[in-house]
């Protein structure tokens, strides 16, 4: 492990993953928890990975109010739309313009690439993502089963 | 008894309906098999012609005054791609699968619910095939237009077999910067969509094809079907929808200063202006085909920079341009902003921009 910025950064199976963020598993999502009640949200390497080279991301507007599991927006790679959902409830107060102009930026650097900040309506929600020690563990699991399922080249 | 339902491949079959139902419909089966309903094959074609576009579209691309001058409804779908012409000369179809019988990576759950159509073509008289972007071709003719999507917890694919197509019509329909780019886009149409004249295609040959081809790919017992109750009160809803102005509007998505048509994977017709510069080009698998260049200052050597170009891979458009100096430059900027999505933009074009904008 090293630390870059102040970031603890592992690699994991072909991945440089950070260990300091928490990840929801549900959608492939990492969290990074900011001061004053926020957090901030992006698609997570094997995320990333998985969806391909993305054409379009649309988020929601600042302001909307969303809950855990529901829709944060949509995004596109090769024709294929699908729903990005929000691992935690609260409300937008901030997406990431550039990323929205440029989404092929998120499999570029996909931990650059933060999409929307949330203010959070149930912190407690925080403890349901995986974080701290179980992150490595966690990541490397998922790397091997998608390997073994075929999604991802050896 | 529900296992047994769940190993059915469910074919439905619609015939002729109305240009909205063409699109409802199968958003109502995703939603149906999102609810437990088993992996279905449908088919349907629309009664009159109509333009769509994918969910993220710019509805902006689409000349709306046409559209309502030729009586031409524009339905906004829940897949992705650009703005398509539709017409009775394409028999669509759609496979709806749950998402968990995929593989997470969309490109792989795309091929695995794509592949099994190219027998269908192929049975129609078209020996279709995949390229790596998806597009099913015969040759370097696109001969199917297709889009994906997840609804629910469904994922469709769709797709039509174009039996004809009809050019002029589509290209009409397309807002264009002025007539050289709409001749430049109804150019490349006939050039890339569509069979080649005169191929004779079989829809009832297709249909055959495809309900063998995908029940033997996913492994399930074909068997005619009808929509479920869940699905008959998912289409009203999505009638309304599709039919409202505001969905039709789509998500809001930021509004580029360029104009980029998609002709088919690959092939473009690009256009842009940047500080008095303008570029209008066609990009056929990232060459430049076809091109206009204007500046002020680059009378003479722009018409040598265009036989420079022409053939030219749009990595190279930097090199070329910087014998034209200033002019050059803001060409380079222009080329910049006319490239973006899957066109490719090089990083020295991005660089001649920001010392443009500078």
């Amino acid at each position: 492990m090293s630390t870059e910025h102040g970031q603890q950064l592992a690699d994991i199976s072909g991945y440089r993953v950070r260990l300091d963020l928490a990840y929801f598993r549900e959608a492939d999502l990492w969290v990074e928890t900011l001061a004053g009640g926020r957090a901030r949200v992006g698609l997570d390497p094997l995320g990333a990975e998985t969806s391909g080279t993305l054409a379009q991301l649309a988020l929601v507007a600042v302001g909307t109010a969303v809950t855990r599991g529901q829709p944060l927006g949509s995004l596109e790679a090769e024709k294929f739309v699908g729903p990005l959902v929000t691992p935690l409830s609260g409300s937008v107060v901030a997406t990431n313009e550039a990323v929205v102009a440029r989404p092929s930026l998120v499999e570029q650097d996909p931990y650059g690439s933060w999409l929307v900040e949330i203010e959070l309506a149930r912190v407690e929600e925080l403890d349901e993502l995986v974080s701290g020690e179980t992150v490595a563990g966690y990541f490397a699991d998922r790397v091997e089963r998608y390997r073994r399922e075929g999604v991802l080249a050896e | 008894m529900k296992a047994e339902q769940d190993a059915r491949l469910r074919v439905l079959r619609f015939g002729r309906v109305s240009p909205l139902r063409s699109q409802t419909l199968w958003h109502a089966i995703a939603e149906g098999v999102s609810n437990g309903a088993p992996a279905t094959l449908s088919f349907m074609r629309p009664d009159s012609p109509y333009v769509s576009v994918g969910y993220h579209h710019d509805l902006g691309q689409v000349d709306l005054d046409a559209c309502e001058r030729a009586g031409l409804p524009v339905y906004r779908r829940m897949v992705g791609g650009g703005a398509v012409y539709l017409d009775e000369g394409q028999l669509f179809f759609q496979i709806t699968v749950a998402a968990t019988d995929l593989p997470p990576a969309r490109h792989d759950a795309l091929s695995r619910l794509l592949t099994p159509a190219l027998a269908a073509f192929d049975a129609a008289g078209l020996p279709a095939h995949l390229d790596r972007s998806g597009e099913i071709l015969v040759g370097d003719r696109k001969v199917c237009g297709h889009g994906a999507g997840q609804i629910g917890n469904a994922v469709v694919v769709v797709g039509n077999l174009i039996e004809c197509f009809h050019h002029e019509t589509a290209a009409g329909l397309m807002r264009t910067p002025g007539r050289a780019t709409a001749a430049e886009a109804l150019r490349l149409m006939r050039r890339y969509v569509g069979p080649e004249e005169g191929s004779s295609v079989d829809p009832v040959a297709f249909e055959h094809a495809a309900v063998r081809s995908y029940a033997e790919a996913l492994g399930r017992e074909p068997s005619e079907g009808r929509l479920t109750g869940v699905e008959r009160e998912a289409l009203a809803r999505w009638d309304r929808r599709l039919a409202s102005p505001e969905w039709q509007a789509g998500p809001a998505r930021r509004r580029s200063s360029a104009w980029q048509l998609k002709v088919r994977s690959g092939v473009y017709v690009v256009a842009a202006e940047h500080a008095g510069a303008r570029v209008e080009a066609s990009v056929v698998d990232g060459r430049l085909d076809a091109l206009r260049l204007e500046d002020p200052e680059a009378s003479g050597g722009a018409s040598a920079a265009v036989q420079a170009l022409r053939g030219r891979p749009l990595a190279e458009v930097p090199a070329v341009l910087a014998d034209l100096g200033a002019a050059g430059r803001r060409l380079t900027a222009a080329f910049a902003a006319a490239s973006g999505g899957e066109v490719a933009v090089t990083s020295r074009a991005r660089a001649a921009t920001s010392q443009e904008a500078r």
